[in-house]
């Protein structure tokens, strides 16, 4: 691999690394707007010039490689930062200077290298501004918003629609400082990842339209995430302000989606406030359900569940892997009756929950990762736990009736859980019902004991992808004060039948899930790197199983357009 | 001087712009000789003529062919650069309508040379006469056996194809013209990679101006010694066109041994309308620096010479300026057209282009501070050689010699609060 020596810091890169990316192993920072890793290098911006020893001109970054030993680059030379002054200055003559009312001001690219590279005053003082009168607020399509007076043509997000999404919505028109983005007649941009425009874009230019004048950025907590929309498992940055979530940003992972994430996974957390929500635990007082403590509601779970009677656990892929192992070993615990011979069924079902949708295709180096058409982000993890699709179906359509105890472990499991007719067909399986869930469906208003838990965004754990990728997210904030992530609950139930599983922390059911499952053998929940894990699939369940793979209900969500 | 024209000896000719009165007049015999040549004797022989670029850079054309690589996996192509675009540059024109088949027969030998069975002249928009008779006399090219599947009975294979442009300079500009040619949006790509390895449709090509391409056929038919015997110097050889404007008696295109003084030119046109004096001359096209001109009435008018004296030779396009003009109103209308034309993607281009032609005219209108000169020498720094082609230094030009040269002009119009001549109709009503 040929050597670079950029600032005096010489490494060895791979051959062909362009000197944005060779001075970022470096641990120089290269600015520049333009470039991005994942699309044609155009050089167009300007700003990433540097001095390379041998050549009379300062040189685009973005566009010169490394071929061989022995290049000498500065990107601190007195050149460079007159260069970075004065194309700061080129970029800011024009721009409106808005930032007071600009979404973008916070996290701008030409806020940052002003501050780095550009000067405090302007020379720009007796000629008027160009601007395009009429073109502020232009919907590009139903997410995205245009404002031709911020933009700095650095065609990011043309090359975006050309290259990546390959929908070729955007295009460059008019030319020299008139020159504009825009759509075409009749085609807006409304694919399925066309916000990522918005995120791509290094300036206010292009802004989110759920997400336009909703939160100033500075006010945000962000934390990694998972999206949790589809089976696909994009890694989000989950951002926040006290509790509320704002927006998912994608975050970049090359084995899952890249950079990029759909559409309909950027609004998926808009579910936890369309719904209602639990507030606190509810018990079953005679012909009533009334507001009761954990402890009490545990107990009632406690004693349902140790009766020994025919019980079943109703999963859904919105559970994490570690919930849905604790589940399992709630059936275990509450086992089959005594006196059951070796070899019978046992009587604790695990039977799972899965709907289907729209199928998201994200592109990635590897040529994209697509969905099975899950509406869940886990449906895989919570069969490595022990859940079966096939075992739902009875239970779902009515079929399967006479349980003693039917404890759903999610009250928005799917469509079911929202129709009172279903509602009353689940409710008549099964002489008692708990509810676990952070909605209040009318399935939870049908239950004789309510357990309600954290939100995604309140939780951490594990989840597998439709590749049978195992990934972790972390906790963005804590859940409302009677509410408890399903792991706590859980575990506190599981230890009224052993002790040891009291105060047992995710990272703790982690370990012990591991020791026990053997797609999960050796990993550690701390150590879990970024990128996630493949898991050895052992052929369980096929990757991108179809609308027919041993879903209990098939329920097709409108198609969005363009998808 | 016993100079006779050798690029223009057709013009005027109607008869040559037939397969076969260009043939009585001596015509495709250059292509009959390199026929009979290897491809690579007839690089060598161009190579050895000292034959520059004539479009403006002036890079060695028989260099430039040798850089084609011998047997790549893709076709190979010549792409003629006939969108003659920079202001004041009308001899590729003149070429092209009345001499058709001294191109055709360049481009026959070009494409031998480096091995490329297709060819495309990429044409201006606006010249439809040219393009005219340039489709015309292609298709006598092909009835006659001098394009097609047997170039004159030789058994090499050529295409040809005309391609009009749509009214973009920067199409000019070689990348750009392969874009446009693609049928994409007319920008210049970034280099490297070069034409020569990744050119029109990603494959090796050549790309040469009407005049360079016009030399070939008689540098062939007379040999490179001949060639060289015309000039100044090792480095600057051969006929040479001048296209002369401006305010001369006799505006037009004239053909002199390249080198020839600014002198010979200028009393060959005539000399300064109206009996005025000479106040500047823009020497090789609107990008050129600006020169006083008394005191290069002498300058050689070749490649070097010129860009000794702080400016160059260009396209050749001289331009003449009488002591009645006002150099910030010709610098702010240079400045309109570069912004006009600016392709818009490259940040230095897109914005100073602009801010240069505001600022100039804002000055021209007396509105002039006196900070303005040194901004404008500023800018222009942040311009120069920080573009992505050439159009940002091109662009900086003109303005960097107002303000080096001719800085007095622009001090007397802040000072005065307006321009001390008289205005100029032309210039108000002239819009590009």
């Amino acid at each position: 691999m040929p050597k670079v020596t950029i600032d005096d810091r010489t490494i060895e890169v791979e051959r062909g690394t362009n000197l944005v990316d060779a001075a970022t192993e470096a641990g120089v920072q290269i600015p520049h707007y333009c470039y991005h890793p994942r699309l044609s290098v155009v050089g167009q911006c300007r700003m990433c010039l540097v001095q390379i020893d041998g050549m009379p001109k300062l040189q685009a970054g973005c566009s010169t490689q490394v071929m061989k030993d022995g290049m000498v680059v500065r990107t601190d030379s007195p050149e460079v930062r007159e260069a970075q002054k004065g194309m700061m200055e080129f970029f800011l003559i024009n721009h409106p200077l808005d930032c007071p009312i600009c979404d973008q001001a916070g996290e701008c690219g030409l806020q940052d290298y002003a501050f780095k590279h550009g000067q405090a005053f302007s020379r720009f003082q007796y000629e008027d501004k160009r601007t395009y009168p009429g073109r502020e607020r232009i919907p590009l399509g139903p997410n995205v918003v245009l404002n031709m007076n911020r933009c700095i043509q650095c065609t990011r997000c043309v090359r975006f629609t050309r290259e990546v999404s390959q929908t070729g919505e955007l295009g460059f028109f008019n030319r020299g400082a008139r020159t504009e983005i825009g759509t075409f007649p009749g085609k807006p941009l409304d694919g399925p990842l066309a916000s990522n425009v918005v995120d791509i874009c290094p300036v206010g230019a292009l802004t989110s339209t759920r997400f336009r004048f909703a939160e100033r950025v500075w006010y945000l907590d962000k934390r990694p995430s998972l999206c949790t929309g589809c089976d696909v498992g994009c890694n989000v940055t989950l951002e926040h302000r006290r509790g509320q979530i704002r927006r998912y940003k994608p975050r970049a992972n090359p084995e899952v989606n890249d950079f990029w994430m759909c559409d309909y996974g950027r609004s998926s957390f808009e579910r936890y406030y369309e719904l209602p929500r639990l507030a606190a635990p509810r018990v079953r007082r005679d012909d009533r359900v009334v507001p009761a403590s954990w402890s009490h509601a545990l107990e009632a779970v406690h004693q349902a569940l140790a009766g020994g009677g025919r019980t079943a656990i109703l999963g859904s892929g919105n559970l994490t892997t570690e919930e849905a192992w604790l589940l399992a070993r709630l059936a275990e615990a509450a086992g089959p009756a005594a006196g059951t011979q070796a070899g019978e069924t046992p009587a604790v079902e695990l039977p799972l929950a899965v709907e289907q949708g729209p199928r998201w295709t994200i592109p990635n180096p590897s040529g994209g990762i697509t969905g099975s058409g899950d509406t869940t982000p886990n449906r895989r993890g919570a069969e490595l736990a022990g859940f079966s699709t096939a075992a739902a179906e009875g239970l779902l359509t009515g079929t399967a009736t006479g349980y003693d105890v039917l404890f759903v472990a999610d009250s928005d499991f799917g469509s079911p859980a929202h129709d009172e007719a279903a509602v009353e067909r689940l409710r008549g399986t099964a002489r008692f019902l708990v509810v676990m869930g952070w909605a209040e469906t009318p399935l939870a208003r049908a239950a004789d004991v309510v357990l309600p838990v954290a939100t995604h965004a309140e939780r951490e754990g594990t989840f597998v992808n439709v590749e049978h990728r195992l990934q972790r997210f972390e906790t963005a904030f804590p859940p409302p004060a009677q509410v408890r992530p399903a792991t706590d609950a859980l575990t506190d139930l599981l230890a009224f039948w052993d002790e040891g599983w009291r105060g047992a922390r995710v990272a703790d059911v982690f370990a012990r899930m591991a020791a026990a499952v053997p797609a999960l053998a050796g990993i550690e929940f701390e150590e879990l790197p970024a990128q996630g894990v493949a898991l050895a699939t052992g052929g369980a369940v096929g990757a991108g199983a179809g609308p027919s793979g041993g879903s209990a209900t098939v329920h097709t969500a409108e198609p969005p357009a363009g998808a | 001087m016993a100079f006779e024209p050798v690029l223009t000896r057709n013009v005027g000719q109607p008869e040559a712009r037939t397969v076969a009165g260009y043939k009585k007049r001596g015509g495709y015999a250059g292509l009959a000789q390199a026929l009979k040549m290897q491809p690579d004797e007839v690089t060598d022989a161009v190579k050895a003529s000292g034959l520059r670029g004539r479009g403006g850079a002036g890079f060695p054309t028989g260099m430039k062919w040798s850089f084609i690589p011998k047997d790549p996996d893709k076709p190979k192509y010549l792409v003629c650069n006939a969108d003659e675009s920079e202001p004041g540059t009308f001899k590729d024109r003149l070429l092209m309508e009345h001499d058709p088949h001294q191109l055709i027969e360049g481009c026959a030998i070009c494409c031998y040379a480096v091995g490329a069975a297709t060819c495309y002249i990429y044409i201006r928009g606006e010249y439809t006469a040219a393009l005219a008779t340039m489709e015309q006399a292609i298709r006598d090219a092909y009835d006659n056996g001098i394009l097609g599947r047997s170039v004159m009975g030789s058994g090499f294979s050529l295409d040809l194809f005309m391609h009009a442009g749509a009214g973009a300079y920067i199409c000019g500009e070689e990348t750009g013209m392969l874009e446009s040619l693609e049928g994409k949006r007319g920008q210049p790509r970034v280099k490297p990679p070069f034409p020569a390895i990744i050119g029109a449709f990603g494959a090796p090509t050549v790309i040469n101006n009407v005049e360079t391409l016009a030399n070939v056929p008689h540098i062939l038919e007379r040999g490179a010694d001949w060639f060289k015997s015309i000039g100044t110097d090792e480095r600057n050889t051969g006929p040479k066109l001048y296209a002369i404007s401006g305010h001369v008696e006799r505006p037009g295109t004239y053909e002199y041994p390249i080198g020839v003084p600014f002198r010979t030119l200028l009393d060959g046109c005539g000399g300064v309308w109206r009996g005025r004096s000479l106040k500047a001359y823009i020497p090789g096209g609107a990008s050129a620096a600006i020169l006083p001109g008394e005191q290069f009435l002498d300058l050689p008018m070749d490649f070097d010479s010129v860009a000794k004296a702080g400016s160059m030779l260009g396209s050749a396009a001289v331009m003449v300026m009488d002591e009645t003009t006002c150099l910030v109103r010709a610098v702010a209308r240079l400045s309109k057209f570069f912004n006009h034309e600016s392709c818009g993607q490259c940040t230095p281009c897109r914005e100073g282009t602009n801010w240069m032609e505001l600022l100039l005219t804002r000055i021209e209108k007396g509105q002039g501070r006196e900070q303005d000169a040194a901004l404008l020498s500023n800018i222009c720094t942040h311009i120069a050689g920080n573009s992505l082609c050439a159009l940002g230094d091109a662009a900086v030009g003109p303005v960097k010699s107002l303000v080096e040269t001719f800085l007095e002009e622009i001090d007397e119009h802040v000072r005065l609060g307006h321009c001390p001549l008289p205005p100029q109709p032309v210039f108000e009503g002239a819009s590009h």
